[in-house]
């Protein structure tokens, strides 16, 4: 075989392998998040003014530059919050080891500002690892971003000394634009986390 | 041989009823130690009453807990809440799970450094119940 019809035979080759490779592509359809509920358009965030686990003011733009999970609990929440955040740590785990980047940023915000001090929610967050931003402040402030999300909170008895707070049990997709961009509803499964947020991440 | 025979029946007789079960069992008690930063956690146990008549309990107590209280978490419409149970009644023969996003004790305030916990369960006046469990990380 000459040097010209091997050249020849090579480019037939490539052309078959790229053709079905686009056929193949064109014809699977592109995969959709099982679980999370993603908005046509990401919806923007309100203006407001709260402190984060550092005691630092942050505004809407602290969500820029991240692919942020947030929750909305409080640290005297011995159940659901914990266990919560045991699932979104567990998925960031597992879409670390499957080499998915970027990893997101677990977020935590408070809706027990009265007890959850900066500092308190500074130890809280690292106990399910690096990189975790808490969230508090003052009430009015926190309510200017929950609002707008559809995310409710209320303060209710448990007896003369202790008080729980019922709240949202979703959690929140914010892109790196700090634009809310999907929704996560109940019951939590990391797996749920793993297969849809690399989906949610390409298709934005 | 025979008479060496009957005795070992009369042990093994002795032995099966000293190992008659208690009327009221917590197996699976699991404890995990406080979060960094906060002074509440849930234990997580099946509760079994082995008796032929209800049991009720009124309220469960630590000595390493200022106060515990019996708790159920639900999920409606969205919401997560958190409710305080009253008295616990468990029919005859039946269990009740104590799980986690379900139902739950909360234990607040921890009293000094320790790493087990001890539980009373009470009906009224009476202790039906004492159990002591190692905390896990």
């Amino acid at each position: 075989m000459s040097r010209k019809n091997v050249f020849i035979a090579a480019v037939a080759v490539f052309a078959i392998a790229t053709g079905g490779w686009l056929s193949y592509q064109l014809a699977s359809p592109p995969p959709i998040p099982q679980t999370a509920t993603v908005l046509p358009v990401a919806g923007e965030l309100a203006e407001f003014s709260l402190v984060d686990h550092h005691g630092a003011e942050i505004g809407r733009d602290t969500f820029r530059g991240y692919w942020n999970l947030v929750f909305f609990g409080f640290t005297h929440c011995p159940d659901i919050c914990p266990l919560t955040m045991q699932v979104l740590a567990s998925a960031r785990q597992q879409l670390a080891e499957k080499g998915h980047a970027p990893l997101p940023r677990i977020v935590l915000v408070s809706v027990d500002p009265e007890r959850d001090t900066p500092e308190i929610l500074s130890q809280y967050i690292a106990f399910f690892g690096d990189g975790n931003l808490g969230i508090t402040g003052s009430l009015d402030e926190l309510r200017k971003l929950t609002n707008g999300l559809g995310i409710y909170f209320e303060k209710t008895g448990l007896d003369e000394e202790d008080y729980s707070v019922d709240h949202s049990a979703v959690v929140l997709v914010i892109n790196p634009d700090g634009k809310f961009q999907a929704v996560f509803g109940t019951p939590h499964a990391a797996a749920s986390f793993v297969h849809d947020l690399p989906i949610i991440v390409a298709g934005r | 041989m025979r008479r060496l025979f009957l005795s070992l029946l009369l042990l093994v007789s002795i032995c099966a009823c000293s190992v008659e079960r208690a009327p009221l069992v917590a197996s699976d008690v699991t404890i995990t130690r406080p979060i960094p930063g906060t002074e509440t956690t849930a234990a997580y146990f099946t509760l079994s009453n082995n008796t032929t008549q209800e049991i009720t309990i009124t309220h469960v107590t630590s000595t390493e807990f200022e106060s515990v209280q019996i708790h159920e978490s639900v999920i409606e419409d969205g919401m997560s809440r958190m409710y305080k149970l009253g008295d616990l009644r468990i029919l005859a023969g039946t269990s009740v799970q104590f799980q986690p996003g379900g139902k739950h004790l909360m234990l607040m305030r921890p009293i000094g450094d320790f790493d087990a916990v001890t539980l009373d369960f009470h009906a009224g006046k009476a202790v039906m119940l004492s159990v002591a469990v190692s905390m896990t990380d």
